[in-house]
C-alpha cells in the first residue's frame, strides 16, 4: 500500500492544527509584543472544560463546546487583567513578561493534572465511532474534516473582523504602534484584552478539536505551543499569511520526516527546522 | 542527620547549576532555558563511562565537561546571534532536542528506562559511597565553582558582560565582538552545569531522561530569579531555599500523590508574584 498519500493528508491535518495555534498566538504577539507561553494552556483549558461540562455534568456536547472556547477566552482574559496589564503599566521589559507567563503555564498545567489527573483522556465520539472518508487514497476521519473546515472559517472571520471593523482598526493599529494609538484616543488596555479573550478563545477551540481527534492530557498545551512558536517564527512573526505558511511547513516537514526516521523524533525534528530558520532566516519567510 | 546531609548534597549540586546560569541570565541578560540540557549531558557522559567502562569517576567527570563545551560552543554560535525573546526560544528549542535524544537514543541511554547502577567516585582510596565524604567531594566542587565565577565576573571579561547586558550595541561601537563573549560565557555555564550533573548521577546512582526536560530549567531559572539576578550569593540562597520548600510543604500536608504538581504550582506562583513585585529577586543587582 503507498501511504505517501495518507502522509500528505496528515501533514495537512496538522497543519490546519498549527495554523490555529498560531493565529491567536500571533494576534496576541502582534499587541503586545512577547511571546505568551501561556498560551497553549488555553488550548488545554478549552478541551478539560469541554470534557468536564459533558462527561461529568453531562451537558450536551454543542452547549459544552461553547462553554469550553468562552472558559479559555476567559481563562486568557484574566491572565491579561491581573498579570499582563499590571506589569505592562509598569513598563515591564519584554523578559518578564515572558517569565510571568512562564510562570502561569506551569502553575496552570499543573493544577489541570491535579484536577483531572495527568492520564491521557478520550471524548466519549472519538475515532472508533466516526465516519471515515477516503480522499486520494488516504483515510480521514470525521473531526479533521471538521477541524479543516474550522480552521478555513476562523481564519475568515478574524480576516473580517481585523479588516472590515472599527475594532480590527484598532487592534491594527496598536500592533504598528501602540503609544501612537494611545495618543490618538485609542483605549489600548482594553482593546488588547479583547484581543487576548479572542486569541485564548481560539486556541481552546483548537483544543476542544485536538480532544475529539486524539484525546486530552495537560501536557498538550505545551506541545501545541511549542508548535505554534515555530510555525509563526518559521512563517514570519505576527504575519497572518506567513503563519498559514509556517504551519503548513512544519505539519509537512514533521509528518514527511517520521516517513524515514522514526515518530519519536517529530519534536526534535521541528526543532531542527525552527534552528535552521534562526541560522539562515530569523525574520521567517514573509517578514521583510 | 543522615537527611540533613542528603539535602546538602542536593544543595550543593543546584547551588552549582544556579551560580553556573546566573552567569548567563543575571551577568549577560541572555534568558536561557536549556540548562537542564548540559546538567543532562554531564550526567549521562558519567553515568554511560561509569557503567560501561572502567575509567573512574573523575576522568568522565572531563569527559562529560568536555562533550559539554563541544555542544554548547555549536549551538551557543547559533544562539550568540539573538538576544531577548529570540534567545530564550532558542534555549526552549534545543532543551526539546537533547531531551528527545536522551528519551530516543536507546543503544546508549537506555531511553525512558534510564541507566542505573551508577558506582560513586572512590580517589585515593577515600570511598566517597558514604555520604558525608560525597558530600565534602560536593562542597569542593561547589566552592571551585563559586569562585572561579567570582573571578570571572570582577575580570574585565565580566565587565564587559554587564555591558552587553545593558546596551550590547554601544558595547559593540567601541569594538568588542559581543558574540565572541556571549559565546564563551555560555559554554563557561554549560561546562559548570556538566559537573553537576556528574555529581548528580554518581550520587543518585540512577538517571533518566525525565531529570533532564524543560521543567527541570525552569527550576533552575526559578532559583535564580528567586535568590537575584547578578548576584552569586543570591543563586546560593535561592537554592537553599528550593531545596528546603518541598520540606516545607511537607508539613503543610498535601495528599502524596499531587505533591510533585504541588510544587510545580508553587514553582509557578514563585515566578508571577516575583516579577509583579520583585523582578530584581531577593538580593538581585538586575532587574530582567
Amino acid at each position: 500500500m503507498n501511504i505517501l498519500p495518507q502522509l500528505i493528508l496528515n501533514s495537512i491535518i496538522a497543519g490546519a492544527i498549527y495554523f490555529l495555534v498560531v493565529l491567536g498566538f500571533n494576534l496576541i504577539y502582534g499587541a503586545t509584543k512577547f511571546f505568551n507561553l501561556a498560551h497553549g494552556i488555553m488550548a488545554a483549558i478549552g478541551g478539560y472544560s469541554v470534557f468536564y461540562f459533558s462527561e461529568t455534568l453531562g451537558v450536551s456536547i454543542y452547549v459544552a463546546i461553547i462553554l469550553g472556547v468562552a472558559f479559555a477566552g476567559f481563562s486568557g482574559f484574566a491572565l491579561d487583567k491581573f498579570i499582563y496589564l499590571p506589569l505592562r503599566r509598569r513598563k515591564a521589559s519584554n523578559n518578564v513578561l515572558f517569565v510571568a507567563s512562564l510562570g502561569a503555564m506551569t502553575s496552570l498545567q499543573a493544577i489541570i493534572a491535579i484536577l483531572f489527573s495527568s492520564k491521557f483522556k478520550m471524548f466519549p465520539q472519538n475515532v472508533t465511532t466516526q465516519k471515515l472518508f477516503t480522499i486520494f487514497g488516504g483515510i480521514i476521519t470525521q473531526t479533521q474534516l471538521v477541524i479543516l473546515v474550522s480552521a478555513v472559517l476562523v481564519m475568515l472571520g478574524l480576516v473580517i473582523l481585523l479588516y472590515k471593523t472599527q475594532f480590527g482598526k484598532a487592534v491594527r493599529a496598536i500592533s504598528e504602534d501602540e503609544e501612537m494609538a494611545r495618543i490618538i484616543g485609542i483605549d489600548t488596555n482594553k482593546i488588547i484584552g479583547y484581543v487576548f479573550f479572542i486569541g485564548s478563545a481560539i486556541a481552546g477551540f483548537t483544543g476542544i478539536l485536538v480532544g475529539f481527534d486524539v484525546g486530552i492530557e495537560p501536557n498538550m498545551g505545551l506541545n501545541l505551543l511549542l508548535k505554534g512558536v515555530i510555525a509563526s517564527i518559521v512563517g514570519g512573526i505576527g504575519n497572518i499569511y506567513g503563519g498559514v505558511l509556517g504551519a503548513f511547513l512544519l505539519g509537512f516537514v514533521e509528518n514527511l520526516g517520521i516517513w524515514k526516521i522514526s515518530g519519536e523524533w517529530k519534536d526534535a525534528i521541528s526543532f531542527a527546522l525552527l534552528i535552521v530558520f534562526l541560522i539562515f532566516r530569523p525574520r521567517g519567510i514573509m517578514n521583510k | 542527620m543522615e537527611y540533613l546531609i542528603h539535602l546538602a548534597i542536593l544543595f550543593s549540586i543546584y547551588a552549582i547549576l544556579g551560580v553556573s546560569l546566573n552567569l548567563v541570565v543575571g551577568y549577560t541578560g541572555l534568558l536561557s532555558v536549556t540548562h537542564a540540557a548540559f546538567f543532562g549531558v554531564g550526567a549521562y557522559t558519567t553515568a554511560i563511562f561509569l557503567t560501561k567502562s572502567d575509567i573512574g569517576f573523575f576522568s568522565s567527570l572531563i569527559f562529560g565537561i568536555v562533550i559539554a563545551v563541544v555542544v554548547s560552543s555549536l549551538i551557543g554560535v547559533v544562539l550568540s546571534k539573538f538576544k531577548g525573546d529570540y534567545y530564550a526560544l532558542g534555549t526552549f528549542g534545543f532543551n526539546t532536542i537533547v531531551f528527545a535524544i536522551f528519551l530516543n537514543w536507546q543503544n546508549l541511554t537506555m531511553g525512558p528506562l534510564g541507566i542505573s547502577g551508577i558506582p560513586k567516585p572512590e580517589l585515593f582510596g577515600i570511598n566517597f559511597a558514604n555520604n558525608f565524604n560525597f558530600l565534602v567531594l560536593s562542597f569542593i566542587f561547589l566552592f571551585l565553582v563559586y569562585f572561579f565565577s567570582r573571578f570571572v565576573v570582577n575580570s574585565s571579561f565580566g565587565r564587559v558582560l554587564k555591558a552587553i547586558r545593558e546596551d550590547e550595541i554601544a558595547i559593540s561601537v567601541f569594538g568588542y565582538n559581543t558574540l565572541y563573549f556571549k559565546l564563551i560565557i555560555f559554554v563557561i555555564s554549560s561546562a559548570m552545569a556538566a559537573v553537576a550533573g556528574s555529581l548528580f548521577a554518581s550520587y543518585i546512582t540512577f538517571i533518566d531522561p525525565s531529570s533532564f526536560q524543560l521543567q527541570e530549567s525552569m527550576f533552575i531559572l526559578v532559583i535564580i530569579i528567586l535568590g537575584g539576578l547578578a548576584n552569586l550569593r543570591g543563586s546560593l540562597l535561592g537554592a537553599l531555599f528550593l531545596i528546603l520548600l518541598p520540606e516545607i510543604l511537607r508539613f503543610v500536608g498535601f495528599p502524596s500523590g499531587i505533591e510533585a504538581q504541588m510544587r510545580q504550582v508553587v514553582y509557578g506562583i514563585i515566578l508571577i508574584l516575583l516579577m509583579l513585585y520583585r523582578p530584581q529577586g531577593v538580593i538581585g543587582e538586575y532587574k530582567l
